[in-house]
């Protein structure tokens, strides 16, 4: 390596793991915090961080992603639900809070024991990279010929995973169409007496 | 025409997948909301055919691999369908071409005219999501597929909410579970795949061998605690009994019968297909620790359920026990336990089919889900009583139902592989179903009915035709066992064989 | 240092446990529902976060081709790289065979002698994944092998023509589009759902909706966490 390239690699280390840790401090406050629109706030800054670091780890697809639907469409609508239901969380003692640190600390363990046999970060060597995701970087240009690998393997290698996505996308619209559209019996209960909206005198 | 065979594995997917948003513009209020209602079932009987179709073409002559999009795995998704996966596919579409017809009174009934058409539209999707994730050979797609089900699975659960506010609550929880399990499993599959780089089962397999390390134990673990949470294994099944308590009734018919099995089936595609036989820590995790869970929920469930009122609710506490002798069957680590378990996951799905059908007749004729509403019931609807009879039988395990082969053959594999106390467990456990359902029998035959009997009359032939065909494969496969018992034992002997 | 440099190689791993413990601990323990779901995305995200972290590799750009990169190697591909699936398979589905050659062995029961064959050598840390245990993967699937052979070549040859070009993995980005997707999804059902709580029972605290359901269920609430003014089973 070239020492540019090394100074280069450096800093965007650097850039990672300062944003890493401003990951953990925002999700630490959103934690803490009761005033529920500070968090869904937190929210949208904690997604905005995390495409800013999908950026940093080349994944520039997922970035766009994250931003558009994580801290775009999903902030507006936890801004939504969070208006037609309340602002503030409840002040209270669950006693679920060591149920919640028992079974936290035992997924932990089980992944920081994972971690022990992880390939070095960014090893090119490493299974994971050296195997179908080389194949694909390998096979598209002359199979596919879209300079965008990931659209490629979206679109084609893995064309059915994405019609499984949009089933889940046309699913999701489904669901709230059910839950809140004509005939869903809006209220609960007492929704029984009263006729559905369309046919309302 | 070979053409049109070539693509026969893609089928039972693609059919519905594609009827499901074509379902949602049909008229629903017109004929009085039979045109959804029949056209989703003309579509899950097409499904069942062609799942059928697979079955036998794979019990005939082999494994069948499609792939899609002609990319060769495991380059590109395959569906891999051997008999382990196009038994459960024909329990799937079978389950759901009973259920479709079945639906139409009791939906009618239970929501909203204006839904109908959104409704067939999402109970096609959930059973479309868990057909993906039984076919497919690819494992991230198992995960799409999975969200699949899962999320049309909630908004149906939810539907409940018109009768009582409770269905919302039981189909957030289950939401919150459902989606715990579901990222476990991602999770389960990231460390596999950075394991291996390669996320085919098959090829997951080749890869995986002779790579004990710490990652690929995580992951089998993270994989088996997402689905045992799809599956309701003991300690994890608290979302389940509410959900399927206050689903609308012909939704817990259908799902009661398949989802929980769908998930068990992964658990075992993923323990024999893609871990196999070379890893010790999988076959410790099943002896230490699935068996001894399982065991536990064989009680603690079939205990709950003795002392429930609702009676929907006490089927899904005995539905987390008889989770429990399926994972008990896989522990033994046996070809005959597997093949046993795979017997059981066939024929629970169709006794529990049938047992919530007659529930869902029950609260559709007399508008009772406690077991009140049972009272005198084999005056009142007496062939409704009967099956409901029959398939208590049947979970029972007398012998003649499919109930008795299933406890037979766990019995059997107990026994031979020198896991008497198992065997004994059981039997013991079995007698404890004998009490629950044996007081929802006694009151239907001997206690007095209530004034009001004279109102009820018996449940519609719509009803009553389904609940009888499946009642029927209670009895008939408990006398022939050619095709449950042989086709699981040739499946377990080839995932064995795929696992060593 | 060398501690420092194992824990900056795996900064974004233990990063990532610790938000998944975090947003895992925000669903099993916080009452409010909103927050439920937002420890879930939490709790998703940080799994995005792992996924995205296996792909990257070290000095790579995003898995985009430049454009005099495409060129190059839509020239150099064209002649040896055929379509996967076309030659052998023809469109549809196949019988796998349990006993013959090795392509059917990869898809079929019988994975044993592949199994075998694809092992790495003894003792081969995942670290270090050695160059023949890399060659033996490529060699195992049932891409056929002269296919698979000339990718190998066709990356050596591209490596001496563009040294410099190293792209990270696509895949795990494929895969995370995905479950981004279907987070998304899972969060509008999910508020959908809390909407119709509130609007059923009138919280949406979590001790709160469990005893207006006890109270509905046994006429009680059994619990020591009785709730003074709660609208009783509506």
């Amino acid at each position: 390596m070239t020492p540019g390239a090394e100074t280069a690699a450096f800093w965007s280390r650097l850039i990672d793991l300062s944003l890493l840790t401003m990951l953990v401090l925002v999700a630490y406050t959103m934690l803490r915090s009761r005033h529920l629109f500070a968090i869904v706030m937190l929210s949208g800054i904690y997604s905005l961080l995390s495409a800013a670091l999908f950026v940093s780890l080349d994944a520039v697809d997922v970035a766009f992603t994250e931003a558009a639907v994580g801290a775009g469409v999903s902030t507006v609508l936890m801004l939504g639900a969070m208006l037609l239901t309340v602002r503030r969380e409840k002040t209270q003692r669950l006693g679920r809070a060591s149920l919640g640190i028992a079974v936290v600390a035992l997924v932990g363990a089980a992944l920081i024991y994972a971690t022990t046999a992880m390939p070095a970060f960014g090893d090119p060597a490493a299974p994971a990279n050296s195997y179908i995701g080389a194949v694909y970087m390998e096979r598209t240009a002359a199979e596919i010929g879209v300079p965008n690998v990931v659209t490629a393997v979206l679109a084609s290698y893995r064309g059915f995973d994405t019609l499984g996505e949009t089933m889940v996308i046309f699913t999701a619209g489904l669901g709230v169409m059910l839950l809140l559209g004509p005939g869903s019996g809006r209220g609960g209960r007492s929704v029984k007496d009263r006729p559905g909206k369309d046919e309302a005198p | 025409m070979t053409q049109f065979l070539a693509q026969l594995p893609v089928l039972p997917i693609i059919i519905p997948l594609i009827a499901a948003p074509l379902t949602m513009l049909l008229p629903a209020r017109a004929l009085k909301g039979r045109i959804p209602c029949l056209f989703a079932t003309l579509v899950s009987w097409i499904a069942f055919a062609a799942s059928a179709a697979i079955l036998h073409s794979v019990a005939t002559a082999g494994p069948i691999s499609y792939h899609m999009g002609d990319f060769a795995p495991p380059i590109g998704i395959e569906y891999r369908i051997d008999l382990a996966n196009a038994l459960v596919l024909t329990l799937v579409s079978g389950v759901a071409a009973l259920a479709f017809p079945f639906s139409y009174a009791s939906i009618r009934a239970e929501i909203d005219d204006h839904q109908l058409s959104m409704f067939y539209a999402m109970a096609l999707i959930a059973m479309v999501g868990l057909l993906g994730v039984v076919i497919t050979g690819d494992a991230f797609n198992v995960f799409v597929f999975v969200e699949i089900s899962s999320l049309s699975t909630y908004a149906l659960v939810a539907l409940g909410a018109r009768r009582d506010r409770r269905a919302l609550t039981a189909s957030f929880n289950y939401l919150v579970m459902g989606t715990i399990g579901a990222t476990f499993f991602v999770i389960g599959l990231g460390l596999l795949y950075q394991a291996t780089g390669t996320l085919n089962m098959a090829d997951l397999k080749i890869q995986l061998a002779g790579r004990d390390n710490p990652m690929v134990e995580a992951g089998f673990a993270f994989i088996l605690v997402g689905m045992g949470l799809k599956a309701a294994m003991f300690p994890m099944h608290l979302w389940m009994p509410n959900a399927y308590a206050h689903a609308p009734s012909a939704v817990a018919v259908f799902l009661a019968a398949t989802s929980t099995k769908v998930a068990v089936y992964v658990i075992i595609r993923f323990t024999y297909t893609v871990i196999g036989a070379d890893f010790d820590f999988a076959g410790a995790a099943f002896e230490y620790l699935i068996a001894p869970l399982a065991v536990m929920g064989m009680f603690f469930a079939s205990i709950v359920a003795i002392f429930q009122d609702n009676l929907k609710r006490m089927l899904a506490y005995s539905s987390v026990g008889q989770i429990g002798y399926m994972l008990l069957g896989i522990s033994f680590g046996t070809e005959q336990g597997l093949a046993a378990s795979l017997v059981h996951l066939f024929n629970h799905g169709l006794m529990k089919g049938a047992l919530f059908m007659a529930a869902a007749a029950v609260a559709f004729r007399v508008g009772s889900e406690t077991c009140d509403g049972f009272r005198g019931l084999a005056r009142r609807m007496p062939w409704t009583a009967a099956a409901f009879i029959i398939a208590a039988l049947s979970l029972v395990g007398v012998p003649g139902t499919i109930g008795f082969i299933s406890k037979w053959q766990l019995l059997s594999a107990a026994f031979d592989s020198g896991r008497a106390w198992a065997g004994f467990l059981i039997v013991a456990s079995s007698l404890l179903s004998v009490i629950y359902m044996g007081r929802v029998v006694e009151l239907m035959t001997l206690a007095p009915a209530p004034d009001a009997s004279a109102a009820v009359r018996e449940a519609p032939l719509s009803m009553l035709v389904p609940m009888a065909i499946l009642v029927a494969a209670n009895i008939y496969f408990g006398l022939s066992t050619e095709l449950t018992v042989d086709l699981a034992e040739r499946a377990a002997t080839s995932l064995m064989g795929a696992a060593r | 240092m060398d501690l420092l440099a194992f824990a900056i190689e795996r900064y974004n791993y233990w990063i990532f446990i610790t938000l998944m413990m975090m947003g895992l601990f925000i669903v099993i323990a916080r009452g409010n529902l909103i927050k439920k779901m937002i420890g879930l995305n939490v709790f998703q995200t940080s799994v995005f976060i792992y996924y995205i972290s296996i792909g990257k590799i070290a000095g790579g750009t995003a898995p985009i081709y430049l454009p005099e990169d495409l060129k190059a190697r839509m020239a150099h591909g064209g002649d040896h790289a055929p379509l996967p699936g076309k030659d052998a398979i023809g469109a549809g589905a196949i019988r796998v065979d349990e006993s013959l050659h090795g392509g059917a062995g990869f898809a079929g029961n019988d994975l044993q002698s592949l199994a075998g064959k694809a092992a790495p050598p003894e003792g081969a840390a995942l670290h270090s994944a050695p160059e023949g245990a890399a060659n033996d993967i490529l060699a195992a699937p049932p891409l056929t092998i002269e296919d698979h052979a000339g990718a190998a070549g066709a990356a050596a040859d591209l490596a001496k023509a563009a040294a410099e070009i190293v792209y990270s993995n696509p895949l795990p980005h494929v895969l995370i589009l995905t479950a981004i997707v279907v987070g998304i999804a899972t969060t509008a059902v999910g508020l959908a759902l809390i909407v119709r709580i509130r609007e059923a029972y009138g919280t949406i605290e979590e001790d709160e909706l469990e005893a207006a359901d006890d109270i509905a269920e046994f006429g009680y609430v059994p619990s020591k966490r009785g709730l003074p003014e709660q609208r009783a089973g509506a």
